[in-house]
């Protein structure tokens, strides 16, 4: 919000401290300042008002106020002159309490339409509000002034009486600058007898606008449920002045104040004021405890200083620290805002900094644990982490035939489903980088959205080697401490298990793992083996093995035999000269004991017991 | 015989050889047991002694002299041979694998928080309305909620939502653990934005909250100074602005000194020396009493971090959005 610099100045005696000093208390104690701008004699402050002090700090008052606590100032506030001598008077009527809490009325007659003297033009020009004749622009100064909006009507525009109350279906009304608006029976309205002049808190109608042939006003000023306009403003998408201040909770005892204020600046004799107001807000209490609030704040503040600040805050403090609020306050119903109040103008900064002492360790996390072992695995098998969104589009979808949450209110119909998987969006990633690198391998470790919430691992690699992803994947569980890993043609399990899964798309490499599965069966805790500086005996065999037994049995079959080190698989043939139900396998079996150097004869053993266990026949 | 041709053929010979199996055959020919020295000596027998003992002295001293170019050609056979290398010729670098720069600055979040005691735990991302608004004293209605919820909160068909901030966590937890609850959540969370260079839809946060039956604000303004100066390796200065959370009261801005100018103003900074660094405040009574305690007994501070801006302020990276790019062009400099 904008303030005038030297619109705050009227409120004091002495001058205020520069600008730059002003922005500065006013960030420290109430609220930031964005930034300070020089015109012409003027200053303007822009103030970021907290939301919960837009009720009463929407206004110069408002700041002068604070400006008044925090630099123990007198504040002097503007002087009310008015005559109320007219006779007339307007039936007026609240149809709901609930959306209307006070309003407050009072008709002026002979005015005369014209320009607004240039002290006011300067001021609102200042603020950053068009000036349109003298009578609309007091008003919008007093709303500056006060944080009260206020509103004019012709009055002699009106039909029969007012009536505040909901807009019925269908009805409509001609905004100013001729903006036709459907109303419904959310809305509020001001209402003579033929139908609406004004949305209320937002917007005027064209019906009673001033002009320049208007001769008699009414001024209306005027308290609304807050939640209501604010809703009708989202709803109407109309933002004005009015409407920013009236979804706040301005104090409806305001609102005589702001109308004798406008009153004396028009000078003109007006009618007695006509004051709705079925049910009074009255000062509340809340009771703290100074122990409390310097126990909170970690620091020693007196009773006499607690009392000085809340006294100049303009609460009333009583017996037993009985705090009564005054009612522009609304912002402070419980014992923690009163503690907030005397932080932040005796000075956050007077705090001193204690850590706290020490309680217990903090616990491992295993979850993290796993997932930063896993990351930093890929990272050694020279993968590049990647983030995708959580959100894919209709493409991913129908590319990748997947069954997908929908988002009711996505940014774009790019993003308009969570994920289920990582995959499409690794593929993509892929594709653009091979735009500038000849190779990719990448990874990401991350949410997917099915039925439930999942954690997976993935990753993508720019070839078709999938052998070599094989590769990566063996050592990622090796790395994990899962040796219990099986290969199916596509898939990866952990014993029956069915924990992730290998495909090609468009040349590209990809898998995806359930990462809760692989942390389920990774262990940290490894056995050290014992380290043979035995030879190591290599044989080759090749020969037909039935064709349904599949590589990754034959291997753990044969790991599993006594001193056989390690085997591997280098060649699988079928078709020519290999008889039906037969496949052609060559493998190379090492061979070594912890104690002593095999002997021949050994070695021919432990290769018969081989040829056994897979039931290995000789090539014709 | 004549000794002095001897010598010169021997010195001749071992100047051509070049292996190891020719300095060997060389010092059979001449230093073995059936060598040409030897032969010497069997000749010198048969001689008067007067003769013995000057051609004696002779053939010795070729032999000495024989035996030190041979020691001296096998010392230098000895030695390896030196490998021409050139480090002037190009190559590639080689590719290593990479940790995204949002997880490394992560793991340092969480590394520094561990050493204070915190425990790091995690929420889930879709969460119901309740624990994302209500539970943290954002009740249907309060103009937090309709500045959240309308506009900013991504909402799921069938309910619930993507959280807006790990504050969703807070409650959980406190249902959870018994005081003292120490911990951290970091995590991703989402708003409804229209991005651009600074703003995302998909972004990392972390929250921290501690509850215990004496935290107060002096405490919260050590940790937070403490973690900024162990994250930015360096003294670092803060101060707390008045603020408004309706999950905490007091509520503040934390602001730490600039590290690009130092606090004396720049373009970073906006020329105010200060740049706001994360959000804080004692835990809202409400939001303890949500979570099963006695706000009588027990008080916390709470806090939230973003992940990103530190990480764009870290390596100076002018665009949220490359954290989601995939650009290995971007992610391949950390």
């Amino acid at each position: 919000m904008i303030f005038s610099y030297n619109y705050l100045q009227s409120f004091f005696k002495e001058p205020l401290p520069k600008p730059e000093k002003i922005a500065e208390i006013l960030t420290m104690h109430s609220f930031e300042n964005e930034y300070i701008e020089k015109r012409e004699n003027d200053y303007i402050l822009s103030v970021d008002v907290l939301p919960d002090r837009a009720g009463d700090c929407f206004s110069h008052t408002g700041i002068a106020r604070e400006l008044s606590v925090l630099l123990n100032r007198k504040i002097i506030y503007p002087k009310v002159k008015i005559k109320e001598t007219l006779k007339d008077k307007l039936p007026i009527k609240i149809e709901n309490s609930s959306d209307c809490l006070r309003y407050t009325a009072s008709i002026i007659k002979n005015v005369k339409i014209e320009e607004s003297p240039k002290w006011i033009k300067e001021k609102l020009e200042i603020c950053g509000i068009n000036s349109i004749n003298n009578i609309v622009d007091v008003t919008n100064y007093i709303m500056l002034e006060t944080g009260q909006p206020m509103h004019a009507f012709d009055y002699d525009k009106i039909v029969g009486g007012i009536t505040v109350r909901r807009a019925k279906k269908g009805e409509k009304i001609l905004l100013l600058k001729e903006k036709e608006q459907l109303l419904d029976e959310n809305i509020l309205v001001i209402a003579d007898d033929e139908g609406p002049l004004a949305i209320a808190g937002i917007k005027g109608g064209k019906k009673a606008e001033i002009t320049k042939e208007t001769k008699n006003i009414i001024l209306e000023s005027a308290n609304f449920n807050s939640k209501l306009i604010s809703q009708t403003a989202r709803k109407l998408n109309i933002r004005t002045d009015a409407s920013i201040r009236f979804e706040q909770n301005i104090d409806p005892n305001l609102t005589i104040n702001a109308i004798e204020r406008t009153l004396s600046l028009i000078s003109l004799p007006s009618s007695s004021k006509i004051d709705l107001y079925p049910k009074k807000l009255k000062p509340w209490k809340v009771k703290v405890s100074i122990k409390d609030i310097n126990d909170t704040l970690g620091i020693i503040v007196s009773e006499k200083e607690i009392i000085g600040i809340l006294t100049r805050l303009g609460f009333v403090v009583n017996k037993n620290m009985t705090i009564e609020v005054p009612t522009r306050r609304q912002d402070i119903t419980i014992p923690e805002n009163i503690t907030e109040e005397i932080g932040r103008i005796y000075g956050y900064d007077k705090i001193p900094l204690i850590l706290p002492s020490f309680s217990k360790p903090a616990q491992i996390n295993y979850d993290i644990f796993w997932q930063n072992k896993a990351k930093d695995t890929m990272k050694e098998l020279q993968y590049s982490e990647v983030f995708g969104y959580s959100f894919i589009g209709d493409q991913e979808r129908e590319e990748f035939n997947l069954s997908v949450r929908e988002i009711i209110n996505p940014t774009s119909s790019y993003y308009k489903y969570l994920r289920p998987t990582t995959i499409p969006q690794l593929i993509n990633f892929t594709k653009e980088n091979l735009k500038y690198f000849n190779k990719v391998k990448i990874f990401e470790l991350g949410k997917v959205f099915g039925k439930e919430e999942r954690i997976v691992l993935s990753g993508a690699v720019s070839n078709s080697d999938y052998l070599g992803v094989k590769s990566d994947i063996l050592a990622l569980f090796n790395s994990l401490g899962i040796n219990k890993v099986s290969f199916t043609k596509e898939e990866i399990k952990i014993g029956k298990d069915i924990i992730g899964k290998v495909g090609i798309k468009s040349g590209i490499t990809f898998f995806e793992f359930d990462f809760e599965k692989i942390q389920k069966n990774a262990i940290d805790n490894r056995e050290y083996k014992h380290v043979s500086y035995h030879p190591i005996a290599t044989r080759d065999i090749s020969g037909l093995v039935d064709d349904d037994l599949e590589i990754e049995k034959i291997i753990s079959k044969i790991e599993k035999i006594d001193l056989v080190k390690s085997v591997e698989v280098f060649d699988v043939f079928k078709g020519k000269n290999v008889p039906s139900g037969k496949k052609s396998i060559s493998l190379r079996v090492n061979l070594q004991s912890k104690e002593r150097t095999l002997d021949g004869q050994t070695i021919d053993r432990i290769i018969n017991k081989i040829k056994e266990t897979i039931n290995w026949e000789e090539r014709k | 015989m004549d000794i002095e041709n001897i010598k010169k053929e021997a010195l001749e010979k071992i100047e051509n050889i070049k292996d190891k199996n020719d300095l060997d055959l060389f010092r059979r020919d001449y230093l073995g047991k059936r060598g040409k020295i030897r032969d010497l000596f069997s000749l010198v027998k048969d001689l008067s002694i007067e003769e013995k003992k000057t051609l004696g002295q002779k053939i010795n001293q070729l032999a000495q002299e024989i035996e030190e170019i041979f020691l001296l050609k096998e010392k230098g056979f000895k030695k390896e041979k030196k490998e021409e290398i050139d480090l002037t010729l190009p190559v590639k670098m080689t590719e290593l694998g990479n940790l995204h720069p949002i997880t490394q600055v992560r793991r340092e979040m969480e590394r520094i928080f561990q050493l204070m005691g915190f425990s790091i735990v995690e929420g889930p991302e879709i969460e119901n309305e309740w624990y994302n608004f209500d539970a943290l004293n954002i009740p249907e209605g309060h103009p937090a909620r309709d500045a959240l919820s309308l506009g900013k909160t991504f909402y799921l068909k069938g309910g619930n939502v993507l959280r807006t901030q790990t504050s969703s966590a807070q409650v959980r937890y406190m249902k959870k653990i018994k005081p003292p609850i120490k911990i951290i959540v970091p995590g991703r969370v989402y708003r409804y934005e229209t991005t651009d260079a600074s703003h995302e839809t998909n972004f990392f946060q972390l929250e921290g909250l501690f509850i215990d039956e004496n935290v107060s604000v002096a405490n919260l303004k050590a940790v937070l100074k403490k973690f900024l100066e162990e994250f930015f390796k360096r003294e670092v200065e803060i101060r707390l602005r008045p603020s408004y959370f309706p999950f905490t009261e007091p509520s503040f801005e934390v602001d730490m000194v600039c590290t690009v100018c130092n606090g004396k103003g720049c373009s970073s900074c906006k020329k105010t020396g200060w740049v706001e660094i994360l959000g804080s405040g004692m835990v809202h009574p409400n939001v303890i009493k949500n979570g099963g305690l006695d706000p009588k007994k027990y008080k916390g501070f709470a806090f939230g971090l973003s992940i990103d801006r530190p990480t764009m302020m870290k390596y100076k990276i002018n665009d949220i959005r490359l954290f989601h790019s995939g650009n290995l062009n971007f992610l391949k400099q950390f």
